[in-house]
């Protein structure tokens, strides 16, 4: 799955820019979206990437021996590996990074590139399993959504046991720039409870997973169109209407 | 704890110091804050080394993660956020558009010269507009809402440009992996 709208909230993320309830969500979105955390681990390159854009301003000498004496009151966490190896594993990449020759520099470019791919792609198939797991499962419920008139439309499919929904949308445009679907969850005599915000493709189609917050049992599920990053409540009459 | 730690430690210090130390002056701007957050950055990556996974992401994106965070988290205990703020609404290039734009200060580092040009050019190709607003977020920690307050713009807009900067600067700066997500 490509170009969601979850995509959007990468590069804000990485710069701490999302508003708290945005992060939030997304955070939980990044629990179950490899694709998406390594797009935010893109853009926290750039991030790392501008500190050497930062007018230069030469440390202390003496600062070097408070922060030695800092790390000696202080215990690492304990982990797997020993924190020291992996310190110097970080010196060492350092040591490539910095002090490597401009063909290093390409080689780790390349190495880099290579890792995205492989990421994308283990991203790719982790979300195709990801839905064929949710669907093949007994507890699935589905419900068709209708909307009044004919297109578009769409059924889900409620994963109960994992508390998964998959969204199989039909001829259902983008949203305009700087729009998103939501999806609701709507209990008996409750307010609307948001699954999480999606997009569809060009052609019409969307597949995406999302999360049915704990304990939402709903009675009837519905689809706005809201601001990008979506609405705490929805904001428009649904335009896509199903009960459970 | 061995000497052989601390050698770790402080080839690490060596080799990131005074890039960690730049962005939390040009964050907190007083230098016995800078000493502070820069003793602090160091002190937590000595204790979280063992969550740093050099396969998903560089050393330098880790520390100035780390960095921002705790000068932030400083500025805002100082209560000098409004301060901060100050210094980013000036429009002129003299203001806090200074510490990103300007990348041509003498290094005896080659490699990490042709980073700091690297990343001034690529910051001077940006529209005014979405340099502004990244470094709105960058040095001074604010949200999009935050951001549309304070240079009075629609929401919207100010999303829209921080993510277009962040994404053209991604282009310029890590060119091969831009494709990452992308149809």
């Amino acid at each position: 799955m490509t170009g969601h709208s979850w995509m959007e909230l990468a590069a804000p993320y990485a710069v701490g820019a999302l508003d708290p309830a945005e992060r939030v969500e997304f955070e939980r979105h990044l629990e179950t979206c490899a694709e998406c955390r390594a797009d935010v681990q893109g853009f926290r390159e750039v991030t790392g990437q501008l500190a050497h854009g930062v007018t230069p301003s030469a440390p202390p000498t003496e600062l070097r021996d408070r922060v030695l004496r800092r790390a000696r009151e202080v215990r690492p966490l304990p982990v797997r590996r020993r924190p020291t190896a992996l310190i110097w594993a970080a010196a060492a990449a350092v040591v490539v990074a910095m002090v490597g020759s401009y063909g290093a520099w390409r080689a780790s470019s390349e190495a880099r590139a290579l890792r995205s791919s492989l990421a994308a792609a283990e991203a790719e198939r982790d979300s195709t399993r990801q839905v064929l797991a949710a669907l093949l499962d007994s507890s699935v419920a589905t419900t068709d959504l209708a909307a009044t008139g004919k297109a578009p439309s769409m059924r889900l499919y409620w994963n109960r046991a994992r508390n998964i929904v998959v969204i199989a949308a039909f001829d259902l445009p983008p949203a305009p720039a700087g729009r998103t679907y939501q999806l609701w969850a709507i209990e008996k005599g409750r307010a609307p409870v948001s699954v999480g915000v999606f997009n569809s493709t060009p052609t019409g189609r969307a597949v995406v997973t999302l999360q049915m917050p704990a304990g939402v049992k709903p009675a009837v599920s519905a689809v706005t169109e809201e601001p990008a990053g979506g609405s705490p409540q929805p904001t428009q009459q649904p335009f896509l209407v199903g009960s459970w | 704890m061995a000497a052989g730690d601390e050698r770790a430690l402080g080839e690490l210090y060596d080799r990131h110091g005074s890039t960690v130390y730049a962005l939390a002056r040009a964050i907190v701007g007083e230098r016995a804050d800078t000493d502070e957050v820069v003793a602090d950055t160091f002190g937590q990556a000595w204790r979280t080394a063992g969550q740093f996974d050099p396969a998903r992401g560089s050393v330098t994106a880790w520390l100035a993660t780390i960095t921002r965070t705790r000068a932030l988290d400083l500025v805002r205990a100082r209560g000098r956020r409004a301060r901060v703020l100050e210094r980013a609404a000036q429009e002129s290039d003299a203001g806090f558009a200074a510490p990103l734009a300007t990348g041509d200060a003498p290094d005896r580092d080659v490699e990490r010269q042709e980073a700091r040009q690297l990343v001034a050019h690529s910051l001077a190709d940006l529209p005014e507009a979405q340099r502004r607003v990244i470094e709105l977020a960058y040095f001074g920690g604010l949200t999009h809402s935050e951001i549309a307050t304070e240079l009075k713009e629609p929401l919207g807009t100010v999303k829209t440009r921080l993510r277009a900067g962040m994404e053209k600067l991604r282009d310029a700066l890590t060119p091969r992996v831009s494709r990452v997500g992308e149809p």
